[in-house]
């Protein structure tokens, strides 16, 4: 296995999963974690190993962690996984217990974690726009054929659209995580892991944009959203559905998305050191213009208000807006129904606010960002939302 | 004064317009509309019935045109009647003549539609056999309702309308046969009906809809990446008839007889929707008679997977298409081959 890139700057996990080694043979290990490999992997069954993989695309598998990179102690612990002394899953130990993917592709790993002592969720725009340059950089790379980054699966589908904004690629890059830690029973982790590459290496998967992969469905990074806070069936594309599946048979794509993305996107394919600052303001039953005064005051280029239904704000929060707009600061609406499109209708074009169509805030805000470093001319911006 | 004197010219300017655009009805999109009946062309005696209503009059093409007038600021718009049954009634004579008359429909260079409407119990069947055998990438509509013409808060003229709006979209060119109720357009290949009566039943459970017909726009976010309309192999323009295929339903302890009896009634082709341990045997006997035989499942989301196994046994493997559509590509693909093989390439491709 050729776990090392040529490029790397970056941490490479071999030398890593060394160390756990080393230290699980010095006895130590037992202090670390009693269960440190992953439950769900049968100990016989492991299929026969072809020999000549040259022939085999070359797929990096990068790490950004997540619940799939996570241990637990016990394996019916599912729910406070990790932590501090618990180790990580390396990059290295996904290749080491799954031997099998050396049967659909020659895997290279790279790590792009957070550092161990960085409390979790705090993901910066640093750690994406690193991320971004890398895909960008491989995706230009004539040894290279796809991409499988994994990611925790709370914010995993604004990550992965984020992606499929800014990389410009004709390569499949395919988001994956898990629901259940890597120690899990009956953890989803090594089956996800085990298709995403196979997704990734498919010569179906090109041209699609950024894909996440899980439980089998091939779900649109713009489309996909996170459904459930624990089951494994969470990833749904809740207006337009999957484009694929990884089926035991074979990767099949019913789909592609019309919207532009990763090769035709005007965004992709820059380095952003910063992006305009964009908030998200819900709505709700009396919810207060102040709170949008709040923002403004704190220097956002652009809000998006969650609104009720078809699209609505509170007549506090509209008035703020009014406010806000005379500062110039760009307001999209999206629908908390999370299904369905917020229209371009008369009265909005009226009141200058740009329609979200069916993005969920969290991903309206990162176009509405990397709008905002192209223009503030309000048509340019409701194109922006119209085509992607 | 003078501001009163600019607005009055305002006001016979926007005249002029709307009249103009009212005689514009040649410079419209030109759309046909094909009907073969349905809940949507239904009448009950009164309007609170929402079955069993048939006991008043069907609703003509022209009465379905004269209730929405809005229809001519979208659309020049005309008419052609296969029928006025409901969708148990379609059989391949109507289906044949719907696809012909379709056909030569868009081959006219001025037409940029069509619609269809059809009851809505077997409206997938008809969409997806258009689906494989119109000859034209410009968009074909099938619309229907799920309470009548009569009802309060009827569902089939906003259908209607939506469906004249998608055909009539440029952007709606090469999407293949599309279904549109409730708003959402859907992909003949893979759309359902999901609801007996309520009127959100048309569902693609394993991929969602294409698109959704909405006030500011039509709206598309998917393609199909399958075969259909001008990329089909298959041609109906000589054929007069469809070869006889049917569907078996499995469950336990399902009995071989149904199959025995299809083919001996002269079943070109058996559709298996799930299996059962007598199928096996059945299978083998009913094949040297030259049955072809598909396998689908009759739980109606996800594929059912190319197996060497079912290669072996020369049983074609379904994807994800349910029992009735997988019909529907049999009997088109019977009339090719009945090599097991190359219609499982038909399966893979469809």
């Amino acid at each position: 296995m050729n776990s090392s890139s040529a490029q790397a700057p970056f941490k490479v996990s071999r030398k890593s999963f060394g160390a756990l080694l080393a230290g699980l043979l010095l006895g130590t290990a037992s202090a670390l974690a009693p269960t440190a490999i992953a439950q769900e992997i049968p100990k016989s069954g492991a299929p026969e190993i072809v020999k000549d993989s040259s022939k085999l695309p070359h797929i990096v598998l990068m790490s950004m962690g997540g619940t799939i990179a996570s241990r637990a102690s016990d394996r019916l612990n599912i729910t406070n996984y990790g932590g501090k002394g618990v180790p990580r899953v390396d990059p290295g130990d996904w290749v080491h217990d799954l031997p099998e993917l050396a049967n659909i592709a020659r895997v290279t790993t790279e790590d792009f974690r957070a550092p161990p002592d960085r409390t979790a969720g705090s993901e910066t725009f640093g750690d994406l726009e690193l991320v971004a340059k890398r895909l960008n950089e491989l995706a230009q790379d004539p040894s290279v054929d796809g991409v499988v980054v994994t990611h925790g699966t709370n914010i995993m589908p604004e990550v992965a659209y984020y992606m499929d904004l800014v990389v410009k690629t004709h390569k499949p890059v395919v988001f994956v995580g898990s629901q259940r830690p890597w120690t899990g029973l009956s953890g989803d982790g090594p089956l996800n892991l085990y298709n995403a590459v196979r997704v990734a290496a498919s010569k179906d998967a090109w041209d699609k944009g950024v894909l996440q992969c899980m439980n089998q469905y091939i779900n649109t990074a713009r489309d996909v959203m996170k459904t459930s806070a624990y089951r494994m069936q969470t990833f749904k594309g809740v207006d337009v559905g999957a484009i694929g599946f990884a089926d035991p048979d074979r990767v099949v794509f019913y789909r592609e998305p019309t919207r532009r993305h990763t090769f035709n996107s005007e965004f992709a394919g820059f380095d952003y050191q910063s992006v305009p600052g964009v908030e998200v303001a819900y709505a709700y039953q009396e919810a207060p213009g102040y709170l949008i005064d709040a923002m403004v005051e704190h220097g956002v280029k652009g809000v998006v208000i969650d609104g009720t239904g078809a699209g609505s704000a509170t007549t506090s929060q509209t008035e703020a807006i009014k406010r806000a707009q005379t500062k110039g600061v760009i307001f999209v609406m999206t629908s908390r129904t999370r299904s369905g499109r917020v229209q371009f209708t008369p009265r909005r074009r009226e009141a200058n606010i740009v329609s979200g169509d069916n993005l969920q805030p969290e991903k309206a805000r990162l176009l509405l960002a990397l709008a905002l470093t192209k223009t503030t001319n309000f048509d340019d911006i409701q194109r922006v939302f119209d085509e992607y | 004064m003078k501001r009163l004197r600019w607005l009055r010219l305002l006001q016979i300017t926007a005249c002029a317009l709307a009249i103009s655009l009212n005689a514009s009805a040649a410079d419209l999109p030109k759309v046909r509309l094909f009907t073969t009946g349905g809940t949507i062309q239904s009448r009950a005696l009164s309007r609170d019935k929402m079955m069993e209503y048939n006991d008043g009059p069907k609703v003509t093409p022209d009465e379905l045109i004269a209730d929405l007038p809005e229809l001519k600021t979208i659309a020049d718009l005309s008419t052609l009647e296969i029928s006025n049954v409901g969708s148990g009634n379609i059989d391949s004579e109507k289906l044949l003549a719907l696809a012909k008359g379709i056909n030569e429909w868009l081959a006219k260079p001025e037409a940029a539609g069509a619609v269809v409407t059809h009851g809505t119990a077997t409206l997938e069947e008809t969409a997806y056999f258009l689906n494989l055998v119109v000859k034209s990438d410009k968009p074909v509509v099938v619309v229907g309702a799920m309470h009548p013409f009569s009802a309060i808060s009827r569902d089939g003229p906003f259908n209607l309308y939506n469906g004249v709006r998608v055909a009539a979209s440029k952007d709606a060119r090469g999407k293949g046969v599309m279904v549109l109720l409730n708003d959402e357009i859907d992909a003949a290949r893979d759309v359902t009906k999901n609801n007996t009566y309520r009127v959100d039943t048309f569902v693609s459970r394993d991929l969602g809809p294409i698109g959704f017909a909405d006030s500011d726009r039509i709206v598309f976010y998917r393609n199909s990446l399958k075969r259909h309309t001008d990329k089909s192999e298959f041609d109906v323009s000589t054929l007069t008839a469809l070869p006889k295929v049917d569907i078996v339903y499995g469950y336990q302890e399902a009995d071989r007889a149904p199959i025995d009896a299809l083919v001996a009634a002269g079943a070109k082709g058996i559709v298996l929707d799930d299996s059962a341990m007598s199928f096996a045997a059945a299978v083998k006997d009913n094949q040297a008679k030259g049955a072809v035989f598909v396998q689908s499942d009759r739980k109606g989301s996800g594929r059912v997977v190319l197996s060497e196994k079912s290669a072996e046994r020369g049983v074609v493997t379904a994807d994800n298409l349910n029992a009735q559509k997988s019909r529907v590509l049999l009997r088109l693909a019977l009339t090719k081959t009945s090599d097991p093989k190359e219609i499982q390439r038909m399966f893979n491709e469809y």
